[in-house]
């Protein structure tokens, strides 16, 4: 197999007309893999004027998610057991490990900390960052924000800082470049809720993943 | 490699010309995508200068590929993955199974990849006696109805709903899913509640990427029903399969390109997913997979470095090209014959099958240079199907009687007197032969053009060349 890389890599060079790189023109392109060059100002999507907060607000409109603000990360239980309500859901739900402090029980709520298997009718995880430009929320795996309860629940419930909100995807990688530890194994750019349109064009919701996305938007002052 | 009966090209474009079903679907489809990009790219006063960016990027990656795939596949070595190299589609197929088989694997779940499709990966599983289930939704379908995908991002384009809803009852009943459905929300749920149950029971996940991240080691894919993610997310093993070409230095680069593939595609500012996945579950990880390859895919791309081919590399997937493409419009994608149809299709085909395989397809256009004028990455697809029917030319391959024709041409085109007054006289006839409505239904040597009811508008009596001078004269 490694006979195929090295012919393969052969094959390019000679598609190319020449041989291995030079050391210093390997080194300028290295320069360039770690400079992370970003593409000049004026290609990042001019935003509307004013607050970002608006702006992914709207966003999330744009694309059937729906958004509510809490004062506090202790008021998420509460907002997660007024949704099952409102929408008569019953059955099991499945929460981030990094929200295992809040008070459930104070909601009236038992949930599973951890991953889902499938059985859950909502879940609950909580964002990296999110990105105005696009509404998109980001997600890292790891072993308090499992991927799984991204994907497999009806309802998917995430819950946002308001300063963990950035106007354009570059500021994402910016920041998960600038956190500790190693690059994530998944990170989910997630906008709105999963939809096709292979039936004739026809958009529907909840092709495989959730049917609906609501972001709780924590802002303590937003009160 | 995938079957290929792109050499029928004209017999299954008459075929697809008298489908009332098929020129139905492609209506629908072709407003819907023409429009939701337009208005997508009215939103980005950026879009120019996004294009020129992206065209830059992509060609400084191929410029200096070699370097790019070999700090790619370090970063994901480092990440704890595995890089694979195939040089063609049956080498890629053999790792797959190959890797299939060491996890033990009955079940593999396949996210959209169009790699996937060019290798042949499915028919080489089952041949190694394993189930494999497409997750896509438009996949899906044209698995259950044994087609290849007659559209890059909308596999199942060319199927109605009447159409759907007769797969789904056949091949559903086996789950004791017996009712017959129409409405588009049942189907949808239906085969959600049928995959769903695939994507717990596989043992391996394979998806496509459409870019490769030198930088991270990550592959990026975009999708909308979030059957990618529980594809590479579920499953022990996760297998990425991609071409060599996908790979971009950072993700500032892939930004740009993302920026413009969902906007071209679906008229989407971004799509529903847009996911980084890095090597396997990392200590602590609850879920992912336990094992992360690449099979890097050769495939004919590296030989189209050699000359203006080059250009088609840049290629992003993104559809645009066949949403415009009237020839597409009219006879969809299967009579190209192969996974890749269009403009985009009638390129790839002929550089990866061989001209002579793929003869008909450059011809199939009309060089109205639309599908030039939407490529993202501004790539010159009528420029290169001239090359190609210019390469068919030097190779002997047209039809002895296109060979005559263009020799015959060439000489009277270079006598211009004979040659006015040659056209003067055929221009006269055919608007003799025209009648009062000015159409032709038939033409001597022609006749096959006219099958299935063509017609062609007669000239107005005046050649070209005089029609030019006399404006010339008074404009
Ligand atoms: S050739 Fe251009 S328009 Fe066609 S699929 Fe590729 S990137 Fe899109």
């Amino acid at each position: 197999m490694s006979g195929a890389r090295e012919r393969i890599l052969a094959a390019v060079r000679q598609g190319l007309g020449r041989e291995a790189l030079p050391v210093a023109s390997r080194e300028a392109l290295d320069a360039r893999l770690r400079s992370t060059v970003e593409p000049d100002q004026h290609l990042r999507p001019r935003l509307a004027e004013g607050d970002i907060g608006y702006l992914f607000r709207a966003r999330l409109q744009s694309v059937s998610a729906t958004h509510e603000p809490l004062g506090s990360e202790a008021y998420v239980p509460a907002a997660v057991a007024a949704y099952l309500d409102s929408r008569h859901l019953e059955g099991p739900v499945a929460v981030a490990p990094c929200l295992r402090a809040l008070d459930w029980r104070r909601a009236g709520l038992d949930p599973r900390f951890g991953q889902s298997h499938g059985e859950d009718v909502l879940c609950v995880s909580r964002a990296f960052c999110a990105i105005a430009e696009t509404g998109t929320l980001v997600l890292l795996s790891g072993p308090d924000n499992p991927t799984t309860l991204n994907f497999l629940p009806d309802h998917h419930l995430v819950v946002l800082h308001a300063p963990d909100l950035v106007s354009h995807i570059e500021d994402a990688w910016t920041r998960i470049r600038a956190r500790e530890g190693d690059w994530p194994r998944t990170v989910n750019l997630i906008t709105g809720p999963s939809r096709t349109a292979d039936v004739e064009q026809t958009i529907q919701l909840g092709a495989h993943g959730p049917r609906s996305l609501h972001v709780l938007m924590v802002d303590p002052g937003d009160r | 490699m995938t079957q290929a009966r792109s050499h029928e090209f004209r017999t299954r474009a008459v075929q697809a010309l008298r489908d009332e079903t098929l020129k139905s679907a492609l209506a629908r489809a072709k407003d819907g995508f023409v429009l939701k990009r337009r208005q997508a790219l009215d939103a980005l006063p950026e879009y120019e200068a996004l294009r020129d960016r992206a065209v830059a990027i992509k060609n400084h990656t191929l410029e200096y590929l070699d370097h790019y795939l070999e700090r790619y596949e370090e970063a994901v070595i480092r990440q704890g993955g595995h890089v694979h190299w195939a040089e063609n589609a049956e080498e890629a197929c053999r790792i797959v199974v190959e890797i299939c088989r060491q996890a033990g694997a009955r079940s593999v779940t396949k996210g959209k990849s169009m790699v996937g499709e060019e290798v042949g990966v499915n028919d080489a599983l089952e041949a190694a006696g394993m189930e494999v289930v497409e997750t896509d939704l438009g996949e899906y379908i044209i698995q259950l109805a044994n087609e290849p995908p007659s559209h890059i991002i909308a596999p199942a384009v060319h199927k109605t709903r009447g159409q759907i809803s007769d797969l789904f009852h056949k091949h559903h009943a086996r789950y004791g899913l017996t009712e017959k459905l129409v409405e588009v929300p049942d189907l949808v749920n239906e085969a959600r509640q049928v995959l769903r149950q695939k994507y717990l029971d596989a043992d391996v996940g394979i998806t496509g990427a459409n870019f490769l991240i030198a930088e991270t080691g990550s592959n990026i894919i975009v999708t909308n029903e979030g059957n990618g993610d529980l594809t590479n997310t579920l499953p022990k093993v996760h297998i990425v399969t991609a071409g060599i070409e996908k790979v971009v230095p950072t993700l500032e680069d892939a930004t740009t390109l993302l920026r413009l593939l969902p906007r071209s595609a679906t008229g989407q500012q971004i799509t529903s997913y847009t996911t980084l996945s890095t090597g396997p579950r990392r200590p602590g990880d609850p879920d992912g997979p336990e094992a992360y390859h690449v099979v890097l895919v050769d495939n004919g791309r590296s030989a189209m470095l050699r000359d203006e081919f080059r250009e088609m590399l840049r290629c992003i997937r993104c559809g645009a090209c066949m949403n415009h493409c009237p020839v597409y419009g009219a006879v969809g994608g299967h009579a190209y014959g192969w996974v890749y149809p269009g403009p985009m299709g009638s390129v790839l085909t002929p550089l990866t099958l061989g001209l002579r395989e793929a003869k008909d397809l450059p011809n199939a256009c009309t060089l109205n240079g639309r599908c030039a004028d939407v490529c993202p990455v501004r790539i010159p697809l009528p420029d290169l199907l001239r090359s190609l029917r210019h390469r068919q030319f030097q190779h002997q391959l047209g039809t002895r009687r296109a060979r005559w024709a263009l020799r015959l041409w060439a000489w009277l085109a270079q006598r211009p007197g004979l040659y006015r007054r040659v056209t003067t006289l055929q221009v006269r006839t055919l608007r003799l032969l025209g009648g009062r409505r000015g159409r032709l239904r038939f033409l001597p040597l022609a006749g096959a053009w006219f099958r299935g009811g063509r017609v062609l508008p007669a000239p107005e009596g005046e050649t070209f060349m005089r029609a030019w001078r006399r404006r010339g004269k008074n404009p």
